[in-house]
């Protein structure tokens, strides 16, 4: 019979099985009448022959069942009669049904949400093409390349089939209603087609469009396109205006496309990247570099030409081509991130595996109880592969319905992660639960079904008939064996979910070391934003410096507002920029052994709006002027170190190399506390604040290309009440100079220290989640566990009762056996810590992984978990009546 | 009329076939017609004949169609398909071969040996 036939006629019987229930009938009808009529010609009565009729035809049912059984309608109908069969039993236990199902929905629900945010993060390659043969070249592996390296690395390999080259390039979106600063990049015209992206709308650069002149194009972002330009179709060729100047809008890239990678992972728009009088330059390292490996060429190969072309070249340009690194993009990428996500990745196994473990003993006590049913229906002639397809179904159903519930907990939950997660994890913005998910959610449901689901079954159905029914009403006791897999199971789910909380644990220890760090000024009630003049009449060189002070002062007007100031990098989040200087009177130092500070340029107060504290000398004034003598504060790091020993107020630096301008030397006045600059975590530098209008580049009066950099200042203001109430005031203040003036990045100084932290703290949310997740598990299963062994024993705590056991006694007999689980699984878990935290060392800070307190804590906070766990059936079994425990044998 | 014999497992399916090659039958009719051809000699258990009748279907052996029986009523027909009229060879073979085994073997002498 051919698989078709087979398919054709199940499908028939079941698409179609009214039909054949009433063909069926009708048949048989037909065939009781026919002999009735055949009878009756021979002399019976009609009623006679149809009884007679009816007697030599036999059961009707039967004949019906064994037709539907003929053509397979049997399989359905065993799944349906199974399922009613396990409904049933489970709303007859609801308090069992409710646990399984909870268990399991917190289980797979967790386990998914994560899992997709995994994958989106780490699994999923990036969105280009064959990304896999994509790398980086960096100076260092993570700094800028200068123009001239590039063009002598992409002319001079082999080994790529492409090499394009990147710059960060911020313009001030300006002729609009209200102007933007926007982040973006300027691009080689091969980038692109290297990506293999094609765009939404338009078209990509051509070639030349990269050339001096020809560079007006423009290429929006998706999200751009749809929040400046309200998604307009038609926006294709229309000009827009950054930084004063006019592009065309020549495409719009597909809402999933996101470049760069990393650095730049905010940008929106991209432009043609001409190098014009820069192609000759080795200085002003600006370009992150991006190449596609040739076919065939491999990675090794690739560095070794590398290394090989910059060798030649450092010899030829000394300085220029030291330690360049080829790095694949993928690891560039995800490195940072990959060990978080690996110890989510394992604590979402330890958490399924804790599921599993959990719902298998539940089901194992639960066969063990239904030992005599099983037994009934064997004896009536249930075949052995019928019992284990009831107990399946039984666990697939849990299944079913737990993952259904696990789905819906992890839509919520991935939502809820996505919202909670710091923006600097790249592609989070991708997460959602997808096909991946969705299979790792089924794989994960019917893995825990089968899984759990089999063991009990083949145990329960190997059950000796005889030996179970003969032992009466009592219901079986249940053997050593399968006692041991439980408590087996249940020290595994207490070793795992011990080393969950101590991930967890020293995951908080970090968090509150973090959060225990001075940063040197004070954060609350701090708002600041970066208003830029590129493309207003402020631009002028003239003008800044007075409507910055003017800028400033309205401000500082606003009611509200207890002090304000500006500066040109806002500390953990703007820019860093380091410089090296020269202390007057001391000899001139040898090349890389000047002191070097980090160089921020501030308005008089700005220390006052930080609440940044000057412990030695004085603030900068409005006095300190561009016709004033130079000065300078420093921090107290760099006192340390560069004046050991000697009180540097009063003495004399310039970070200029020309020492005989006199305007270049800068009088040391003040020392202030020291500051976190760019990292929350990093030990403090020798860190200088100039005064912002006396530099001619910040004023932008000096002509030089630097200056061209240097045309915004981030207001910095502290209010009485909440700092975000003040934003849209402030920017209505800066607006009511200029309508041109672009305003950016209006972020809370909270904020931006909540943003410094907000990896740890979003691993410690997770790991927290995770582990809170495991303990409610392990409660669970320890108290199941303790509590049906206690039932189980209710005969045997009545005899010992009536023989003059004392309630304490049997108090400690049953937490006795939940504390060697307890013991077993902190020793195993214990074990285990000791052995992976150490893997979890990059993510920690201030706590080291073997940390004892965390370990002590959480052994005995667990153990304090298990007592209670035990206490509550322990107590049940105290209050045994011995008479009725004995009575009912 | 001798003795009633109860069918041997299994033949069932073949005598079905064999009466529904001779001519499209209702359920009925195949009973009358077996009764018929063996003279009232094989007891059959009438409502076996139904599940036989659909595990025959659910092969692909024979077909049904509704049709009119002889005194006008609505009759559900049975009706041989190639692959049925296959399998009756096919049976009717191995059964001929099976007897003439087993008669030789019961009609074994010691002279034989």
């Amino acid at each position: 019979m051919s698989w078709w036939t087979r398919v054709r006629s199940w499908t028939k019987s079941t698409v179609r099985s009214t039909r054949m229930e009433r063909d069926m009938d009708e048949e048989m009808r037909f065939h009781v009448e026919a002999h009735a009529t055949e009878l009756m010609k021979r002399g019976m009565t009609r009623e006679k022959a149809l009884r007679q009729a009816r007697l030599e035809f036999g059961g009707l049912e039967t004949a019906k069942a064994q037709c539907r059984d003929a053509v397979g309608v049997s399989f359905l109908e065993t799944l349906m009669q199974d399922l009613r069969h396990s409904v049933r039993g489970m709303l007859r236990t609801p308090v069992f049904a409710l646990t399984a199902v909870i268990v399991l929905a917190l289980g797979i629900g967790a386990t998914t949400a994560i899992f997709s945010v995994v994958d989106a993060v780490l699994l999923r390659p990036l969105a280009y093409r064959d990304s896999g043969r994509l790398v980086t070249i960096l100076m260092s592996g993570t700094g800028p390349v200068s123009v001239a390296n590039y063009i002598d690395w992409r002319d001079q390999s082999r080994s790529f089939s492409t090499m394009g080259a990147a710059d960060y390039w911020s313009p001030n979106l300006t002729g609009v209603d209200s102007p933007e600063h926007i982040t973006g990049l300027k691009v080689t015209q091969n980038l692109f087609p290297m990506l293999g992206i094609e765009p939404m709308l338009g078209r990509l650069f051509l070639e030349g469009e990269d050339k001096d002149g020809a560079d007006r194009e423009v290429i929006l972002s998706h999200r751009l396109w749809q929040r400046r330009f309200s998604s307009d179709p038609a926006v294709l060729g229309k000009p827009i205006v950054l930084d004063g100047n006019a592009f065309v809008i020549v495409g719009v890239m597909p809402p999933e496309f996101q470049f760069a990678p990393f650095w730049a992972t905010k940008a929106e728009l991209w432009v043609p990247n001409a190098f014009g009088a820069r192609i000759h330059s080795r200085g002003g390292n600006s370009l992150r570099i991006f190449a596609r490996l040739k076919d065939g060429v491999s990675l090794t190969q690739a560095r070794a030409e590398i290394a090989s072309i910059t060798a030649r070249l450092e010899q030829q340009f000394p300085g220029t081509n030291r330690n360049v690194v080829v790095t694949p993009l993928k690891e560039k990428v995800v490195g940072s991130i990959e060990t978080p996500l690996l110890v989510l990745l394992a604590a979402v196994g330890f958490v399924l595996l804790i599921t599993c473990a959990n719902v298998a003993h539940m089901l194992l006590a639960r066969a063990a109880t239904r030992q005599k049913e099983i037994a009934v229906r064997a004896a009536l002639g249930a075949r052995r592969g019928r019992l284990i397809r009831q107990f399946l179904t039984e666990s697939i159903l849990l299944g079913g319905v737990g993952g259904a519930l696990g789905l819906l907990l992890a839509v919520l939950g991935t939502r809820a992660l996505i919202a909670l997660s710091p923006a600097n994890i790249p592609r989070v913005q991708t997460v959602s639960i997808d096909a991946h998910a969705a299979l790792f959610l089924l794989a994960a449901t019917i893995l825990t079904s089968v899984g759990f689901g089999l063991v009990p079954a083949l145990q329960a159905s190997s059950v000796n008939v005889n030996d179970t029914l003969k032992e009466g009403g009592r219901g079986g006791t249940e053997g050593v064996q399968r006692n041991r897999l439980r408590s087996l199971l249940v020290v595994s789910e207490f070793a795992l979910a011990l080393m969950l909380l101590i991930g967890a644990g020293l995951m908080i220890r970090t968090f509150a070391a973090l959060e225990a760090v001075d940063p040197g000024f004070n954060p609350h009630h701090v708002i600041s934003m970066i208003v830029s003049v590129a493309g207003s009449k402020e631009a002028e060189p003239g003008r800044r410096e007075f409507f910055y002070r003017q800028l400033i002062e309205r401000v500082r007007s606003l009611p509200g507002v207890e002090a304000a100031g500006a500066i040109n990098h806002l500390p953990l989040a703007g820019d860093l920029w380091g410089w090296s200087f020269l202390v007057e009177g001391r000899p001139k130092p040898r090349p890389g052994e000047a002191p070097k500070a980090v160089y921020r340029m501030v308005t008089p107060g700005y220390f006052a709006a930080m609440r940044l504290p000057i412990v030695r000398g004085h603030d900068i004034t409005d006095a300190d002027n561009i016709t004033a003598p130079g000065v300078v504060i420093i921090n107290e790091q760099a006192a340390r170190q560069y004046w050991p020993g000697e009180d540097p107020i009063g003495k004399r630096v310039s970070f200029d190399d020309d020492t005989t301008n006199p305007t270049n030397w800068l009088t040391v006045i003040g020392i202030a506390k020291d500051a976190k600059q760019d990292n929350w975590t990093d030990k403090a530098t020798p860190e200088a604040y100039l005064a912002a209008f006396q530099n001619h580049d910040y004023i932008g009066d000096s002509g030089t290309e630097a200056s061209k950099h240097m045309d915004y200042i981030t207001l910095v203001a502290r209010s009485v009440g909440d700092p975000a109430a003040l934003a849209s005031e402030m920017k209505q203040a800066a607006w009511s100079f200029d309508r041109n003036l672009a305003i950016s990045q209006v972020v809370t100084m909270d904020g931006v220290v909540a943003e410094a932290n907000a990896q740890p703290r979003f691993e410690m949310m997770l790991l927290s989640i995770f582990a809170a997740v495991a303990l409610v598990l392990a409660a669970v299963g320890i108290y199941g566990m303790i509590s049906y062994s206690a039932s189980q024993r209710t005969h045997e705590i009545g005899v010992r009762m009536s023989l003059g056991a004392t309630r304490g006694d049997v108090l400690l007999l049953v937490v006795r056996q939940g504390i060697w689980l307890a013991v077993a699984g902190s020793a195993a878990g214990l074990t285990g810590s000791l052995l992976l935290s150490r893997l979890m060392g990059g993510l920690l800070y201030g706590v080291k992984p073997t940390d004892p307190v965390t370990f002590a804590a959480v052994a005995f906070g667990l153990a304090v978990v298990a007592m209670l766990a035990c206490y509550i059936p322990a107590r049940r079994a105290m209050r045994v009546d011995p008479m009725a425990a004995l009575r009912y044998e | 009329m001798s003795k009633q014999l109860d069918l041997l497992q299994g033949t069932l399916d073949m005598l079905i076939l064999k009466a529904i090659s001779l001519s499209p039958l209702h359920g009925y009719g195949i009973l009358l017609r077996i009764q018929q051809i063996s003279n009232k000699r094989l007891e059959i258990q009438q409502g076996s004949l139904y599940p036989a009748l659909y595990r025959l279907e659910h092969h692909g052996w024979i077909t049904s169609e509704w049709g009119e029986s002889e005194n006008n009523r609505r009759a559900r027909y049975y009706r041989l398909t190639s692959t049925g009229k296959r399998q009756l060879q096919a049976e009717t073979e191995r059964w001929n071969e099976m007897t003439a085994v087993i008669a030789g073997i019961l009609q074994a002498t010691p002279e034989q040996l």
